[in-house]
């Protein structure tokens, strides 16, 4: 195995000088990039192609749509679940204050993943099992429909990944034009998280004869709820 | 891996006596090409994209050094360990002894060329380890004991029965060959296997060398479940990977969804700056971040292949390529496929011996260089190899005969003259409606696929003296 300096060094060699001691200078970069005039018209846009890729989405303005559009979308399946398993509602530890209400108010109880066991083991299991995983969202991306989350110790990134169905609240503020916007806020942060996920639709293959497939890992269904304040 | 074994002539008869696999390399090819061709039309601006790519790829590989350096440092500074790795051997010794310090009995892997490139499951399953590929088309390759027949698409050359046949054995049962029942079973196979993995290997699309991160793409999600799941991840890094900070990593994170498969982003984008934060819920508590050179140094100071380092992996230079849509990747043999594999894997390997035919498949149409994202001139470079391979004296006997008595003749005029005339007067016998069609070895070697045109019975330098006398 090589160390650090002998390897870096042969590299300067085979480039013909020293290894620079600053920072190479930056490329500039003047790409047009895709710009959209206001949230709303982000907000549109982004529940467009969100939708186009097989995701359901709704936008909401109180507690109460929100409880609307869940009844809507899962109507009794909840209480069937929960006949099978009590744990079937997985969640981050603290939900939009929107969204605990609605699910508080359904009387759905919400699993908290990162309580939800002492050993990391179980708590995949018990991920694996739930039939809902919630999160909220800290930003999306317009041009591709896309969720950005970022890990925290309250999170858990698990619950958008094992259950079948990953639902995600989004704050229509934080819908970004694209991906450079996003980007630009995740350097901003400095040092970033463990990892930061971003979602497109639900989990796709087309790995046997091209033809496209759903949910060969990850969820199967995808939602997603912005809230329009 | 008994393909490895055959000729290449041996593969390519085989490939073309496969009609399933020359139509599935033709569908798949044709429906990613022209879906990179809409996600590249949408932005408008495409070339000015694929310029800034350039621009990103050549200023790290120009200051390689410098960003590896950042990178490591950045990568240390938070308790990651990172090997480096000359050879290929050196690279599988790291991954074994991690797995073995470990006790691991079971190691999941997401999709990783460098893997492949190295050989990785072979030497892990010989000490005794499950190793499991959890891409579909990879599981579905490791099944069938093959190597990927394109970069995206690894299993594009199995037809959906003989994928319910590898299947079945596994499943115990009979299983229908319809998409999603095939999908169902390996999500319940995998799902099983996630929770139980000791040890996640995972490839990596770019390191950002500002912050000592890695980012992987994926559409199946099972890239996160690597990255996820396990207490230990070991991820797999070509050196030449990085990124200088996240505002170039835009750019080629477009460049490279709508390059590969024509999505706006891939389903799942993924940046991991590990390990995990002690109080978080999941991820990985140790983290190994393994950088292989594997002769890439070579390629940097050799400035004639230097750009080839610029590849982002997107395989659209495999899609337009008139020989590899045809047949696929495996006729050819190298783990990396396509035009840029024709370019990289002689230099990676250093072998002329074994790779020194990949070059010459290719008709020079310069489709591949076009269709690059980051414009690798890749036509261009399969003919400096050529030269290369020439100059480094690899060319069969029979060809450094012919050239040599090519230049014999073409440096005598009164010679090639009489030649000329002999062999107008001999090559009758082998004349079939005004084309050479046989002939006498090594003649022969051409003539048993195609034909030549006729020797004229007056070569034109006649012709030439004759119009200039009429005048």
């Amino acid at each position: 195995m090589s160390n650090t300096s002998d390897f870096i060094s042969n590299l300067a060699s085979k480039l013909g000088r020293p290894t620079p001691t600053e920072p190479p200078p930056q490329v500039e970069l003047s790409v047009p990039q895709y710009r959209l005039s206001n949230t709303e018209e982000r907000v549109s846009i982004f529940m467009q192609n969100w939708q186009a890729l097989g995701g359901k989405g709704a936008i909401v303005r109180s507690a109460d749509e929100t409880l609307q559009c869940l009844k809507a979308w899962f109507g009794e399946q909840p209480i069937t679940w929960f006949k099978e398993n009590s744990q079937a509602l997985l969640a981050w530890d603290t939900l939009p204050t929107i969204a605990e209400s609605a699910f508080s108010s359904l009387n759905w109880p919400l699993t908290r993943y990162s309580q939800s066991a002492f050993d990391p083991r179980d708590r995949y299991s018990i991920a694996a099992n739930a039939e809902l995983g919630i999160t909220g969202s800290d930003w999306g991306i317009s041009l591709s429909g896309t969720v950005v989350v970022k890990s925290d110790p309250l999170r858990g990134r698990a619950i958008s990944l094992l259950p079948p169905r990953h639902l995600s609240f989004i704050e229509s503020t934080q819908i970004q034009d694209n991906l450079f916007n996003v980007l630009e806020e995740v350097a901003a942060l400095g040092s970033p998280p463990a990892a930061i996920e971003m979602i497109s639709g639900p989990s796709r293959t087309s790995d046997i004869e091209m033809d496209l497939s759903i949910g060969v890992h990850g969820p199967i269904e995808v939602y997603v709820i912005v809230i329009d304040h | 891996m008994t393909m490895y074994n055959q000729t290449t002539d041996e593969r390519v008869d085989k490939a073309l006596a496969n009609s399933f696999l020359r139509q599935a390399t033709r569908r798949a090819t044709d429906r990613l090409r022209n879906n990179k061709y809409k996600a590249a039309d949408e932005l408008g601006n495409w070339e000015e994209w694929r310029a800034a790519g350039e621009a990103i790829r050549k200023n790290v590989i120009s200051n390689l050094d410098y960003y590896l350096n950042q990178l490591i440092e950045q990568m240390e500074k938070r308790g990651v360990h990172v090997h480096l790795a000359k050879t290929p051997a050196d690279a599988v010794t790291v991954v074994r002894n991690i797995v073995r310090e470990h006790n691991a009995k079971n190691v999941l892997k997401s999709k990783s060329m460098i893997s492949e490139e190295i050989h990785l499951n072979h030497a892990l399953e010989e000490d005794g380890v499950e190793v499991v590929e959890t891409d579909l088309g990879e599981y579905i390759i490791q099944i069938a004991s093959e190597p990927p027949s394109h970069i995206i698409v690894p299993a594009m050359h199995k037809t959906r029965q003989q994928v319910a046949d590898l299947f079945e054995p596994i499943a115990g049962h009979a299983l229908s060959s319809d998409t999603p029942t095939l999908t169902r079973f390996v999500r319940t196979q995998m799902r099983e296997k996630f929770l139980r993995g000791d040890i996640g290997i995972t490839g990596c699309n770019f390191a950002v060398a500002s912050t000592g991160s890695i980012v992987m793409v994926t559409n199946e999600g099972n890239g996160r479940m690597v990255s996820t799941l396990p207490r230990v991840q070991i991820t797999l890094m070509g050196m030449e990977r990085i990124v200088p900070s996240f505002r170039e990593l835009d750019i080629l994170l477009n460049l490279l969804a709508r390059s590969a498969t024509g999505q706006r982003l891939s389903s799942y984008t993924t940046i991991l700056t590990p390990p995990k934060n002690t109080a978080d819920p999941d991820g990985p508590e140790e983290y190994h971040l393994v950088i292989l050179d594997h002769n890439r140094s070579e390629i940097l100071g050799d400035k004639l292949f230097r750009s080839s380092l610029n590849c982002i992996r997107c395989g659209a230079c495999f899609n337009v390529c008139p020989v590899y849509r045809q047949l696929g990747g495996h006729a050819y043999g190298s783990v990396y496929s396509g035009p840029i594999g024709s370019v990289i894997t002689p230099l990676l390997e250093k072998d002329w011996k074994k790779w020194g035919h990949l070059p010459y498949f290719s008709s020079l149409c310069g489709a591949c260089s076009e269709a690059c994202p980051v414009r690798i001139p890749l036509h261009d470079l399969l003919v400096k190899l050529r030269m290369r391979k020439t100059q480094s004296g690899h060319t069969p006997q029979v060809e450094r005969q012919i050239f040599k008595a090519y230049r014999y003749f073409f440096t005598r005029e009164k010679t090639l003259r009489r030649a000329l005339r002999l062999g107008a007067r001999l090559q009758w016998p082998f004349v079939r409606n005004q084309r050479i069609t046989g002939g006498p070895p090594p003649l022969s070697n051409w003539t048993n696929s195609r034909t030549l045109p006729m020797v004229a019975p007056k070569p034109f330098m006649q012709l030439w003296a004759d119009l200039k006398n009429k005048r």
